[in-house]
């Protein structure tokens, strides 16, 4: 396990299962009056084609430092309380997280459009690479999103 | 001449069979060069080349960007985490 924590954030990049409730422990604050949460899951179907699991590989200290890079920016955009922001590495089998984005603030609306911005912004710029292993036994690596100059 | 270990990751750590490949250039070479410099030594990467990003000590580099001896480097290919 990779992780980062200070009183505000969690960042963790980690090939153990994602500690659901640990990370909603952490995000709890008494000012925070939302809390948003997305998980992002591994799914059985893209279209007719059947994946069986997936694997993620990374590289690992750049991928750190572009999470806290993408948490910074959400930092001044919005008066975020707490914040976690954990990916998963190796396996992951059909319905497992991933990745979970988790923002604290004051106000629903913040917490939403922080939470948003963090994982639409990692899957552009943090560099995870994700490989499906389909039920015809291929392994094929997905075509990404390119990084944005 | 300058000596770098290149990282590789995913789909051209999968084509080349290797996670990491060895480059000599000249010095002063640019981050754009560099990539162009990669494919001509090893071909393989030649179909990745309109997407690959190169990556200077664990930060995107600007296709000017001008390399140092010792800079750690790694190409990025379009990243598909989530």
């Amino acid at each position: 396990m990779v992780a980062d924590e200070s009183r505000k954030r969690r960042v963790q990049l980690s090939y153990e299962r994602i500690d659901i409730p640990a990370a909603y422990q952490f995000l709890q604050t008494p000012g925070a009056g939302g809390v948003a949460v997305f998980i992002g899951t591994a799914r059985q179907w893209t279209g007719e084609i059947e994946t069986l699991s997936l694997t993620y590989e990374s590289y690992e200290p750049m991928a750190l430092k572009e999470m806290h890079r993408l948490i910074d920016i959400a930092d001044g955009k919005w008066p975020i309380q707490r914040v976690c922001l954990l990916h998963k590495l190796g396996d992951v089998c059909l319905t497992e997280a991933s990745v979970l984005v988790g923002v604290a603030t004051a106000h629903r609306a913040e917490a939403f459009a922080a939470c948003r911005f963090l994982i639409d912004r990692l899957k552009v710029q943090v560099p995870i690479w994700k490989q499906e292993r389909l039920t015809d036994g291929q392994k094929v690596w997905v075509e990404g999103n390119h990084p944005s100059r | 001449m300058l000596s770098f270990k290149v990282q590789l990751f995913s789909v051209l750590k999968s084509k080349l069979k290797a996670d990491s490949v060895d480059l000599e250039t000249p010095e002063g070479i640019t981050a754009g060069e560099f990539l162009d410099l990669a494919c001509a030594q090893y071909p393989t990467m030649v179909p990745y080349r309109r997407v690959m990003r190169l990556a200077v000590n664990q930060a995107y580099s600007e296709d000017a960007h001008i390399l140092q001896d010792g800079d750690e480097v790694a190409i990025i290919t379009p990243v598909s985490g989530g």
